[in-house]
């Protein structure tokens, strides 16, 4: 997979990997998007059962 | 020499001058960023300090949280919010450059100012995010917490400081607000929006009895509270320094006014030793003191770039001379429990600031838009207090009502970190808990 969206650096300005691609950009946005999502979510899982199992003890 | 090779060795030297204004400024930003993690360090060691040794590592647990989610929820909506919104809630041309998917959001080696700017604003939504985080200590979930301090870090304080700390703010160009050191869209914001969430919260269990009399609830480590709060006044040495615009000729304010650091050094130190002379002469406890050094910051912070020095010290005893006074009426009168007085020191706090810069720096001219008027602060105080409370009262509400927003009592009384830290703060001793020895539910 070629990341770089340049092949030289005379000229250069938004260089960033995929900065050319805006499809692979926009997966990479949504996974770092759902990946901030899961983490709160499975932050209220975690509480809302480690207080169960405090409670059951 | 002949004119030709003149001609291009002056332009060399243009664009040498130039590149090394971009460098002093991208490194001038790089390093007051990295002074404002000490806030950070402070808020962690403050709050951990102020909670009672059975929350210590549940307490540091959501700073850690709220640090960690508030760097990617800002890079995805919070940059385009202040850019997109200084003309109120219609979209500016500037905020599609903000978007997270612009050239200008990554490495580009003809932008040197986006990522600079954006790491010093992120810091600043870090840091408003965390002064709700002390108040609602040992008893708020983490991720209740977390939904929270994202809304406000990411989302609610930069729209208002794109309505009031932006060159074309409409708080500014229609009100002529003055705030340089961001005591309205930093400071009452985030203490107006605690408020909203403390209401929904409620009280610690024990804290009040059943005749409304107050139970002390004492944090297990004052020391580490004190160096804490002390790192987070070292800390905003950064913050105020990223308030100020570098140029390469000169400082600007946010306002694009003209400045100097100088200015800065004068009234911040100042504003630090007033407030804590305030509230050592009213309390006389280091917890207040220190913490009246930040009221000291915050009373000043509008008007750092103008006040006699001595002015800015006068106004900030006077913040540390009543904000104690106003906790000890929220939390004896309206019943609000508020671990270490956010709602007081940075809500009102931040208000007297705004109003006290009406007072004092009333007639200085913006360069946007009227001059600085006691109305227009006044006015800019209640846009920014309603911006802060109304969002935090109704997400903290419909929190509430799906069950998010409170830990349960048992775990309450037992101590969040038994119930959910995995690791223990003090393994070599016994931690009191409700239950297991200790005398009532404040202890």
């Amino acid at each position: 997979m070629n990341a770089s969206p340049i092949t030289v650096w005379e000229g250069a300005t938004a260089y960033f990997t995929f900065a050319d691609s805006p499809l692979i950009l926009s997966v990479v946005l949504v996974g770092a998007i759902a990946a901030c999502v899961y983490a709160i979510v499975s932050m209220a899982q975690h509480e809302t059962a480690s207080s169960k199992k405090f409670k059951a003890k | 020499m002949e004119s030709a090779e003149l001609q291009t060795r002056i332009e060399a030297l243009e664009a040498s001058l130039k590149m090394a204004t971009a460098i002093n400024s991208e490194a001038f930003y790089w390093w007051c960023t990295a002074l404002m993690l000490a806030i950070h360090a402070g808020f962690l060691a403050y709050e951990m300090g102020a909670s009672r040794a059975k929350n210590a590592l549940a307490s540091g647990l959501k700073n850690l949280v709220a640090f960690a989610f508030i760097v990617p929820t800002f890079f995805f909506v919070g940059w385009f919010i202040y850019n997109a919104f200084p003309t109120g809630l219609t979209i500016s041309e500037a905020g599609y450059g903000a978007l997270p998917w612009s050239a200008n959001m990554g490495p580009n080696l003809s932008d040197n100012a986006s990522g600079i700017f954006w790491a010093a604003f992120t810091l600043f939504a870090a840091t408003t995010a965390s002064i709700m985080s002390g108040s609602v200590i040992e008893r708020i979930r983490i991720s209740g917490f977390t939904i929270l301090a994202i809304f406000l870090g990411s989302v609610v304080w930069i729209l208002g400081a794109a309505w009031g700390w932006h060159p074309s703010g409409w708080l500014t160009s229609v009100l002529g607000l003055h705030d340089v050191g961001a005591a309205g869209c930093v400071h009452t914001i985030a203490g107006f929006f605690t408020l909203g969430v403390l209401i929904n919260l409620g009280a610690r269990i024990g804290r009040f009895n059943a005749d409304g009399t107050v139970n002390e609830i004492n944090g297990h480590n004052m020391p580490m509270s004190l160096i804490g709060l002390m790192l987070i006044v070292m800390g905003f040495f950064g913050f105020l320094g990223g308030c100020i615009i570098y140029t390469g000729d000169t400082w600007m304010t946010i306002y694009n006014t003209p400045t100097t650091l100088s200015a800065f050094g004068f009234n911040t130190l100042m504003g630090v030793a007033g407030g804590m002379l305030g509230c050592y002469l009213v309390t006389r406890d280091p917890f207040w003191m220190m913490s009246g050094a930040l009221v000291g910051v915050i009373s000043a912070a509008p008007g750092l770039d103008v006040y006699y020095p001595p002015l800015a010290f006068l106004i900030s005893f006077a913040g540390g001379c009543v904000i104690p006074k106003l906790h000890n009426v929220l939390l004896t009168r309206f019943k609000i429990d508020d671990a270490v007085g956010a709602v007081a020191v940075h809500g009102f706090g931040g208000v007297w600031g705004l109003v006290a810069c009406g007072i004092f720096a009333a007639g200085y001219p913006n360069a946007e838009g009227p001059a600085v008027s006691f109305l227009g602060q006044v006015e800019s105080a209640a846009v920014f207090m309603l911006l802060g409370f109304v969002p935090g009262y109704g997400l903290s509400y419909v929190l509430k009502v799906v069950g998010l927003l409170r830990c349960s009592e048992e775990v309450e009384m037992a101590g969040l970190d038994l119930a959910e830290v995995p690791v223990k703060a003090y393994p070599e001793s016994r931690i009191p808990a409700f239950g297991d020895g200790a005398l009532s539910p404040a202890e």
